[in-house]
């Protein structure tokens, strides 16, 4: 089979962060096939990807398309050698339709009059062309991610695409949609002769849609591999250096006192909806309790309303057995609690400064560290330093900057910072987003011990897989409310899938795409 | 890592030194087109204020007198900047601190060292307090605080106006002035002929302590991690409507100070247009001075160099207009606004650099 895409010795050095991004990869992907990109964050296969489409000028290497050598240093270049990129972000005016999203730049039009008609009818036959349904008058801005995936996909398709980029586009799916996506893929690739690059870090989803899947570490392609020929433990090997291992292995768990209550809270987004009603939870000491969802149904706020950093509208909250509905941060910690935030870019870490200021926050008044109001460098230095050791922070030492660090180290910062004073409420918010296999690993295992040393533990997370590795129970958070609560040994996949898509579990069809787009006024009354 | 914060201390320090090299050049093409050789002109400005030929022929000491309150507007911005608020209201708080001073430098009699020491804390409550309405009016009411300084410092200077031409008003003759101070609450100078003395001193003094307060306190601690990074201090339990008040406050002390410092080490007295922008200054000290304390001490004793050269040297010896001390600051604060483009610049001189050995068959230290 020829190589619709041939790229050779490709070689990129970012001086500003004085990384080898790309090391002289060679990198081809066979015309019609679904080639999977592996890798953790920052192995280079984004950078990769963005050289193919000319989003960025590789320093050497040579890319061929269809055999032929080509110049790439612009994205119209890469379009119209019939490449084309759905990024992880997307690139669609929420306000417009579907129709004008995907006609966008190239409306029908008679003397600069728009011809809705006929714009609408393109899109149909481009749907149906693809087998991939959309509803042209339908906002993009009110659609579901899955769908708004599906608008951006055929949005490229329709610039007559034959070698499809998807950068890591399950991550903001649910688990329908993850299958949805999955068969659109396959179709695309075996009915309609597409060649698509797939980019993705979980290997589960390179076992089931994959023809070929290349590894790549640090910057290198570590090797390409038939899927048929290899499986999840080799190419995490791969992928990272050294054996994974999969499931943190843990005991039953012990639970003791309630360390957490939450009883029928309310709290208001950021314009002023309410985005978390009359919920309520209970977390115990020795116990994870996780709450699975699908982004965006209220997890941040409720995560902030706990952590005392959002204003809760009713209810109460609980920890170690005192109120604190309206305490501050500061009394919050005081009574045990640790918070691993969701954004560590900006909330868990303070990158203008260096790592000590970064581990010494909220502990800046204890006397542990503090004589007279003036800082103990030094002390706060040793702590660091402490950390690192704990933590196992790569590249880092006391006093050093934190800017510089992987994702992953960062969060062990974080991570080591908060459950250095044996907290007995550890809040952890997508405490292993974006983070790779190994860092994965080691946050999961954090919390185990924490949990093991009596620790009651929230783990807020939309990863279905560390929800069901990681809990003891398991509730799920659909539109700011709890839609079922269980333990780990009565919990299905598919069970949570059907209820974070807000699906009931007595009614077998519910859960589907659209039910889960019911327009608002459907919605409980949570005025 | 290392490496980075080398290359941070480079940017630093580069970064003012090209924006002064550029504004000096475009000042050089100025020069000419007054039909005089820019190599003189910039041998006698600097003559003219950085020069110490003998202590009684010292423009550097009338450099340092100039430079003290430029040193205390600097911090005050410093302190706003670093606390994450954006005042513009040193000139205002530094004129409420200029009026404290006169009138309680008159009205008042107290001994010797008293009287100063009296001025000085109501020029800083006075100060402090100017600088905690904006503040509350940032925390209460959302009311963005560039807005409210520069209309607070209208009313002040309008005040110190009125101030001079009718309460403290001392004669009727053409220019509104107030009464000089009382002997006892003049800040004494270092040397005879000279107003260079223990308000420099304060000013220095206030630089160390602010320095020690912001990067050694846990106060300190707060305000800088509620200023560069709201999300993160919040998330650690610090109150940033708190931190933001007290930098507005302390802000405002010391621009008061600035006032107290210039009227009872130098002027005596306030007169009508006594705000000539040395409050607006302190906010160019503070960021040409990379929004630290030395940085500060040693831009506003450039600035105020500059200018008395510019003075001395340029209009009285050369006859060019001294305006143009005052250009060349504003060319080397624009230079410093486009600090991306020096960074820039060295971002491809570097690369020019490390491409050279990449031609070599040993690569090294890629990965």
């Amino acid at each position: 089979m020829a190589n619709a895409v041939e790229m050779r010795g490709i070689s990129k050095y970012f001086s500003s962060t004085e990384v080898q991004a790309n090391d002289h990869v060679d990198f081809s992907v066979r015309d019609g096939e679904i080639h999977a990109l592996v890798g953790e964050n920052g192995a280079g296969k984004s950078t990769l990807m963005n050289i193919l489409y000319g989003l960025i000028k590789p320093d050497s290497g040579e890319i061929l398309i269809h055999d032929q050598s080509v110049k790439i240093t612009h994205p119209d270049d890469a379009i119209g050698l019939g490449i084309g990129m759905v990024h992880q972000h997307f690139m669609l005016v929420p306000s417009f339709t579907v129709a004008q999203n995907i006609m966008l730049g190239m409306e029908p039009n008679k003397y600069g009059w728009l011809k809705q008609k006929e714009e609408i009818e393109l899109v149909n036959k481009l749907a149906e062309k693809y087998g991939l349904p959309v509803d042209p008058k339908a906002k993009v801005g009110e659609l579901p991610v899955g769908m708004q995936q599906r608008v951006e996909i055929l949005k490229t398709l329709q610039r007559n695409t034959k070698i499809l980029i998807l950068d890591e586009p399950t991550a903001v799916l649910t688990p329908q949609e993850v299958r949805d996506l999955m068969e659109v893929v396959k179709r695309l690739s075996k009915e309609q002769g597409q060649t698509i690059i797939f980019i993705t870090h979980k290997l589960v989803e390179v076992i089931e849609v994959a023809d070929r899947v290349t590894v790549m570490r640090d910057g290198k392609n570590v090797g390409t591999k038939d899927v048929a020929d290899t499986d999840i433990p080799e190419m995490a090997r791969m992928m990272v250096g050294r054996d994974v291992l999969f499931n943190v292995k843990k005991e039953f768990a012990k639970p003791g006192d309630l360390v957490f209550e939450a009883e029928k809270i309310t709290v208001a987004s950021d314009n002023g909806y309410p985005a978390v009603v009359d919920l309520s939870l209970s977390v115990r000491s020795g116990e994870i309790l996780g709450i699975a969802g699908v982004s965006g149904n209220g997890q941040t706020e409720l995560a902030e309303a706990i952590a005392g950093i959002r204003p809760v509208e009713s209810g109460t909250i609980k920890l170690d057995g005192k109120f604190v509905t309206q305490g501050s941060v500061e009394q919050r910690r005081k009574n045990g609690m640790a918070h691993i935030p969701e954004d560590r870019i900006h909330m868990g870490l303070n990158l203008h400064t260096n790592l000590d200021e970064n581990v010494l926050l909220s502990r800046q008044r204890q006397p542990q560290f503090n004589r007279f109001g003036f800082i103990q460098a030094r002390k706060v230095a040793d702590f660091a330093g402490q950390i690192i050791d704990n933590f196992d922070v790569h590249g880092a030492k006391p006093g050093g900057s934190v800017d510089t660090l992987s994702g992953g180290n960062m969060q062990k910062i974080v991570v080591g910072r908060e459950l250095s004073h044996k907290p007995n409420f550890i809040l952890a918010n997508q405490p292993t987003r974006g983070l790779d296999v190994g860092s994965i690993e080691f946050v999961h295992k954090t919390l185990i011990e924490a949990r093991d040393e009596g620790a009651g533990v929230l783990l807020v997370s939309v990863e279905l897989d560390e929800i069901m590795s990681l809990s003891d129970r398991v509730a799920v958070i659909y539109r700011g409310q709890i839609l079922g609560e269980f333990d780990i040994s009565e919990v299905t996949e598919e069970k949570l899938g059907i209820l974070m898509a807000g699906g009931s579990l007595d009614d077998p069809d519910s859960g589907t795409y659209q039910r889960a787009t019911a327009p608002v006024d459907q919605l409980p009354d949570i005025g | 890592m290392d490496k980075a914060k080398r290359e941070k201390f480079y940017n630093t320090l580069i970064v003012p030194v090209l924006a002064i090299a550029a504004g000096l050049i475009v000042a050089a093409i100025l020069v000419l087109s007054t039909g005089n050789n820019p190599l003189d002109t910039f041998r006698v400005l600097i003559n003219s204020g950085f020069s110490c030929e003998s202590i009684n022929r010292c423009t550097f000491i009338s450099t340092l007198e100039r430079s003290t309150p430029l040193i205390l507007t600097g911090l005050s911005a410093l302190v706003a900047f670093r606390t994450g608020v954006f005042s513009l209201g040193q000139e205002g708080q530094m004129m409420l601190g200029a009026v404290m001073a006169a009138w309680l430098g008159y009205q008042l009699h107290l001994p010797n060292v008293i009287h100063p020491i009296v001025v000085i804390i109501a020029a800083v409550v006075v100060g402090g307090l100017y600088g905690f309405i904006p503040g509350l009016l940032k925390v209460k009411l959302g009311v963005n605080e560039l807005i409210s300084t520069i209309m607070l410092n209208e009313i002040a200077i309008l005040c110190l106006e009125w101030a001079v031409n009718f309460p403290l008003r001392a004669d009727a003759g053409s220019a509104a002035h107030s009464h000089t101070i009382q002997p006892t609450a003049v800040l004494p100078a270092f040397l005879p002929g000279s107003r260079w003395g223990v308000g420099f001193v304060i000013a220095i003094l206030m630089a160390v302590a602010i320095y020690f307060l912001l990067w050694k306190t846990s106060l300190g601690y707060e305000q800088r991690m509620s200023g560069n990074a709201p999300r993160f201090a919040k998330y650690g339990g610090i109150k940033n409507e708190k931190a933001a008040l007290r930098g507005m406050i302390i802000s405002g002390a010391l621009a008061g100070l600035a006032g107290a410092i210039e009227v009872l080490g130098v002027n005596r007295r306030i007169m009508t247009g006594y705000s000539v922008g040395l409050g607006f200054d302190g906010l160019s000290v503070a960021i040409l001075g990379q929004t630290h304390p030395l940085g500060v001490v040693i831009v506003a004793i450039l600035f105020a160099g500059v200018r008395l050269g510019a003075q001395l040297g340029l209009q009285i010896q050369l006859r060019i207009p001294r305006e143009l001390g005052g250009v060349i600051i504003a060319f080397i604060i624009l230079f410093v606004a486009t600090d991306k483009l020096f960074l820039n610049v060295i971002t491809w001189i570097r690369a020019k650099l490390a491409k050279q050995p990449k031609n070599q068959p040993v690569e090294e230290g890629s990965d």
